[in-house]
């Protein structure tokens, strides 16, 4: 059964239309990257999945459960919540909280969480997760003690830490400066590598050639293309993905 | 000569600080809820309470001591606080504390609105609720940024004080000034400065150690 099922979803702002039905379905422990200009709506489709935006129709199911309906629309409160935790997201500007250091911006929503685990043995699954960043000797520094690229392996760090099922990144490397996108795309790699179930939204095509099973091209708010990464980057036969890597490779 | 203005002044003084310490104590929990109703989405709930607070801000805090004293009298003939000092003081405090609290909602309006959506995002998208997210992520972040403002405000209060001089509410220029007619001294009013000056200073150290404290994030 597929991990994440999108149906038909739609969603607009001011009367703009700027998801106009998507669709498509990934499998556990995959690696989904998406491409697609500027504007095309490659955001708004993470917000949709992380309900930090209420779509106006379409279905969203995770493990065959449904867990939004358009028809329906969102119920308040703890449901929602809950719902929320199946994805994570890692932003383009990490957004970390200022005032606690890395490994207490990992443990901080575990511990409100507080499904039965104690405080240490979330402290010992934060401190793991962060040296699994590369990040061992920096979990007592505040963010701005940090660069760019350690900053945002907190913050994937920080998103594991609540064992979502699907993982989000939007841009994770574009606020970074060129010589620190390496390091995050190293993790992010090696997470694709252990399986983990990821939606990568970038601008980086050679990363997603190789770390994706699948690719999906957004264009205009609809799925204009899709296939693995040979299909789609190497052997292009859709007009506008060939026009779109065209325009990235001059 | 020197020992007994002294004392009579801190006599004063006290008069002061009780209006300062409680117009602290109660307009900042009052500008909070101000600043939630400016920021409130329905304009029916919204547009007033920026009106006051356009209002308020707009005009001379004596006048508005003036008013608020006077005015029930004035307009509806009734002595609505009372005779002698007690009624003083609390027509004082109400003006004070109604004055302060719309500054210190604009105040924490600004603090609040500054934080990033990115912050409530991320807070939202790691299942916190509302309160977790306000008391855990949003305030000490805001409390950092009004630090400085408050600051401002709250020595401007230490001075603003005597204005309620104007409805003869006792305080230390009262009384410094009391010595021109008793005495015939002039130089007991000067010396009222040196007690502003102090309590200003303190508060200034006071205010400085937060600002230091709170100094180990950005
Ligand atoms: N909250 C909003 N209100 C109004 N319009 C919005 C909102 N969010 C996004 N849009 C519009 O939706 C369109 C798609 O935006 P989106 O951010 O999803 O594109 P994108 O594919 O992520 O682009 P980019 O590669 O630049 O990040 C844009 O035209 C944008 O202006
Ligand atoms: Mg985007």
């Amino acid at each position: 059964m597929a991990i994440l099922e999108v149906k038909d979803l739609k969603k607009s702002f001011d009367n703009q239309e700027i998801l106009k039905g998507i669709s498509f379905e990934m499998e556990k422990g995959q690696t989904l990257s998406i491409l697609g200009s500027s504007g095309s709506g490659k955001t708004t489709l993470l917000r949709c999945l992380n309900f930090l935006e209420t779509p106006d129709a379409g279905t969203i199911s995770v493990n065959g459960n449904l867990l939004f309906d358009g028809a329906v629309g969102h119920e308040k409160g703890v449901d929602l919540r809950e719902k929320r935790l199946h994805f994570g997201m890692v932003f383009q500007q990490f957004n970390l909280f200022p005032q606690y250091t890395a490994l207490e911006n990992v443990t901080l929503a575990p511990k409100l969480e507080a499904n039965g685990k104690s405080d240490e043995e979330i402290i010992e699954l934060g401190k793991e997760l962060l040296v699994k960043m590369g990040l061992e000797d920096r979990m007592n520094n505040y963010p701005h003690q940090l660069s760019g690229g350690q900053q945002q392996r907190v913050a994937i760090a920080r998103a594991l830490a609540l064992k979502p099922d699907i993982l989000c990144f939007d841009e994770p490397t574009s606020a970074l400066d060129p010589e620190l996108t390496g390091e995050v795309l190293k993790v992010i790699k090696e997470l694709a590598d252990q399986h983990t179930t990821m939606i990568i939204v970038t601008h980086e095509i050679g990363f997603a050639r190789d770390v994706s099973d699948e690719i999906i091209f957004m264009d205009n708010g609809v799925i204009a293309d899709k296939g693995t990464p040979s299909q789609l980057i190497d052997n292009p036969s859709n007009e506008r993905t060939r026009q779109f890597l065209a325009n990235y490779l001059k | 000569m020197f020992a007994n203005v002294t004392l009579s002044l801190l006599e004063g003084f006290l008069g002061t600080l009780k209006l300062f310490i409680l117009t602290l104590l109660l307009s900042l929990p009052l500008g909070l809820l101000i600043s939630f109703g400016s920021m409130n989405k329905n304009p029916i709930v919204r547009l007033p309470i920026r009106f006051i607070i356009w209002v308020v801000r707009g005009t001379p805090l004596m006048l508005q001591l003036l008013i608020i004293f006077y005015g029930p009298g004035i307009f509806f003939g009734m002595n609505f606080w009372g005779s002698g000092d007690t009624g003083r003081f609390t027509a004082a405090l109400v003006a004070f504390v109604i004055n302060y609290a719309c500054y210190f909602s604009e105040i924490f309006r600004g603090g609040i609105q500054s934080i990033p959506k990115g912050q409530y995002e991320a807070a939202a998208v790691l299942g916190l609720t509302k309160g977790q997210t306000f008391f855990k992520i949003v305030l000490l972040q805001v409390v950092k940024r009004i630090v400085p403002p408050i600051s401002n405000e709250v020595i401007t209060l230490v001075k603003d004080t005597s204005l309620a001089r104007v409805i003869a509410f006792y305080e230390i220029i009262w009384e410094g000034e009391r010595f021109i007619k008793s005495a015939g001294i002039i130089w007991p009013l000067f010396y009222t400065g040196a007690f502003y000056l102090v309590f200003s200073g303190v508060l200034t150290l006071l205010f400085g150690y937060i600002e230091k404290k709170l100094d180990y994030f950005k």
